[in-house]
């Protein structure tokens, strides 16, 4: 029986060295996806959602970023003690990736024929003309017209749908078995971002890969995702199937943000619910549970002592002291 | 009915696009097209469309920080489109706007005791102590302690910095904020704060907002009556409720369906549109959305339809710029 687990995160700490000192932008963080499905990791600016990403890519900014402890284990390999030839090989060949901004990750002065050739003629060894006529099947598959003369223009002749299509193409042309999109339509309008995230569903039901998607956006992850890890200040705050998540969510923070995003049916002009004071800086952060001065449950020991994961239901995990109380509140 | 507070009457701002080599006019871009609406006394008008709309031009040459090229502004039924900056200062006290990102709008080298008080001296109000009783009192208003007055912009986070530029926009007693992306740069749980915030100013002080974003979600919220925009034209007009429950132009429609929806128990059946918005420097002919328009027909591609009424509620009516009825 192959493998069901793609990848496996356990225990994982990446830390930046600053001015002001050493601080830990994901701090002991677990989570796994299995292949064919989409795991969605949720959470504010500053939560390590990206620095996850970045994590498991091993392109932290160096020398600043280090991953201090963990693995990473993905097809049978560990990432975190990967040799740089290794990791050349999965990245681009067994992990794709694609960003919010494609401008920033395109090459600015390279046809796009030649970037998605590229990492056909590296990680599969064809040479040029053909790896140039995969190419044209690839930008078809993620549905750009007249596939031939885009080949040969530049990314600035592109639209922003367009690019993130072409980012797409290059991620998926090795046929990956993971693919990371950190944010992938972030900066896109509205009506392209629905053809986007539907062209990533349905290339997804295709190869059977697996997807990692990070964004802030919850509405993405109802629609997009069958598992979902919510972060928040460098840990896990809940994880769970996306529908236990959305039916029942544990976590303070899970329910305060759920709350206060307005919805179709919210009364208009109503007061929305809020999660009182902001996200504290990596540099101040709370003792204990690092939601506790944000916590309308906090107590003592939410100030002394950190909630570690624990079981709530099947495949529902949750890091607080009282969720088990506030399961049982209704929530308004 | 008694006058708007604010009323646009094909209102257009085009810019000129300048190419080759000595940057010579060689085509226009129309941001804003023909756009009439208007925003009355403690109300909330929503703009939204998507990137290069025109809403931010349009929002922009509602304060006159740039010039229209036609039509014309009534405020309070004074026609400000053409007064000169001399002429218009006097109606800076009641007219303001609120940026995307209080970053950039924000002087870091003042303090935000300064920053809020510098209007209230560029308009001469008050002696020293009075202004400073102004400050404390607009701090308290935006929710943030006094002692922020002594502190400078960046040593306050995102969400507080955009509590600072409403203190600033609303420390003159304005009747209308021109509200560009608020919102759009703030997490999701500072987000509702400032809302929050929009929506108890406008109780106070009876503020009315003209409140430009893309997300339709947070514009439904807060907004009496929303516009739709696209490609510098007004594709849809109508009360808030009667919008988004029946809207009638096939791009309202697709844009309401495109929202993601937080609740993995509905799959919503939706309409996802070919293509991209076009360039307005180069507009389709006929109806600007036919490029991308699940229902276009030959007369789409000939002929503009004109913001017509299609129903009507009350006194409001229900307007949309479509040939046919949905």
């Amino acid at each position: 029986m192959p493998q069901r687990t793609l990848l496996e995160v356990r225990g994982l700490v990446t830390a930046f060295d600053t001015e002001g000192g050493r601080v830990r932008a994901v701090d002991r963080v677990d989570f796994s996806l299995e292949r064919g499905r989409t795991l969605g990791i949720v959470g504010e600016s500053g939560c390590g959602k990206s620095v996850t990403a970045l994590s498991i890519m091993r392109l932290l900014p160096q020398p600043m970023g280090q991953i201090v402890a963990g693995t990473i284990r993905f097809e049978g390999t560990d990432l975190v003690s990967a040799d740089q030839p290794t990791l050349h090989r999965i990245r681009g060949g067994r992990i794709g990736m694609i960003f919010q901004e494609p401008m920033t990750a395109l090459n600015p002065v390279h046809r796009i024929g030649r970037q998605i050739a590229e990492s056909l003629i590296l990680h599969k060894g064809i040479e040029r003309r053909a790896a140039l006529e995969r190419a044209v099947g690839m930008l078809e598959r993620v549905g750009i017209p007249a596939p031939e003369l885009r080949l040969s223009e530049y990314p600035h002749q592109l639209s922003g749908g367009m690019r993130q299509r072409v980012m797409i193409a290059i991620a998926l042309a090795c046929d990956p078995a993971l693919l990371i999109a950190d944010e992938p339509t972030t900066a896109l309008d509205v009506t392209v971002q629905a053809q986007i995230l539907e062209l990533i569903a349905k290339l997804r039901s295709e190869t059977g890969m697996g997807v990692m998607l990070i964004t802030h956006d919850l509405g993405v992850i109802a629609e997009q995702c069958d598992d979902v890890v919510v972060m928040y200040a460098g840990r896990v705050a809940e994880q769970a199937p996306v529908k236990d998540l959305f039916a029942r969510p544990l976590h303070p923070y899970t329910r305060g943000l759920l709350d206060s995003i307005p919805h179709l049916e919210t009364p208009r002009k109503s007061r929305l619910p809020t999660i009182a004071g902001m996200v504290p800086t990596l540099k101040d952060l709370p003792d204990g549970c690092r939601f506790n001065n944000r916590c309308p449950h906090a107590d003592d020991r939410c100030r002394r002592e950190q909630p570690l994961l624990s079981r709530a239901g099947d495949g529902h995990l949750v890091a607080c002291h009282h969720w088990q109380r506030i399961a049982g509140e209704v929530r308004t | 009915m008694s006058t708007p507070l604010l009323e646009l009457r094909e209102l257009a701002t085009h810019f000129p696009v300048r190419g080759g080599v000595l940057l010579r006019a060689t085509g226009t871009n129309r941001a804003v097209d023909g756009v009439s609406l208007s925003v009355q006394r403690g109300e909330t008008l929503g703009l939204v469309g998507e990137s290069g709309c025109g809403k931010s031009t349009l929002g922009k040459t509602v304060v006159r920080l740039l010039q229209p090229t036609s039509g014309s502004i009534l405020f309070e039924g004074q026609d400000i489109s053409n007064l000169s900056r001399r002429r218009l200062k006097p109606l800076r006290r009641e007219l303001q706007m609120v940026f995307q990102d209080p970053a950039e709008s924000l002087n870091s080298r003042h303090t935000v005791g300064n920053l809020i008080e510098e209007p209230l001296i560029i308009h001469g109000v008050g002696t020293a102590a009075e202004r400073a009783a102004r400050v404390r009192e607009l701090l308290d208003l935006v929710g943030l302690p006094a002692s922020a007055a002594e502190k400078f912009p960046f040593e306050f986070s995102g969400g507080q910095r955009q509590r600072i530029s409403i203190a600033r926009a609303i420390a003159l007693g304005p009747k209308l904020l021109v509200c560009d992306e608020p919102v759009s740069a703030l997490d999701v749980s500072i987000q509702s704060q400032i809302l929050n915030l929009f929506l108890d100013l406008q109780a106070e002080l009876g503020l009315a907002y003209l409140f430009i974003a893309h997300d339709l979600a947070v514009v439904r919220h807060v907004s009496d009556s929303i516009a739709v925009m696209y490609l510098g034209r007004i594709m849809e007009y109508a009360d808030t409720d009667d919008l988004m429950d029946r809207p009638r132009h096939p791009y309202t429609q697709a844009l309401i369906t495109a929202i993601p929806v937080p609740d993995p128990t509905r799959r919503s059946t939706r309409t996802i549109l070919s293509g991209d918005v076009p360039s307005p420097i180069d507009p389709p002919s006929g109806c600007p959305f036919h490029t991308r328009c699940p229902h276009a027909e030959a007369r789409c591609r000939n002929e503009r339809p004109l913001l017509r009424e299609a129903a009507r509620k009350g006194s409001t009516p229900h307007l949309v710029a479509c040939h046919f009825d949905f």
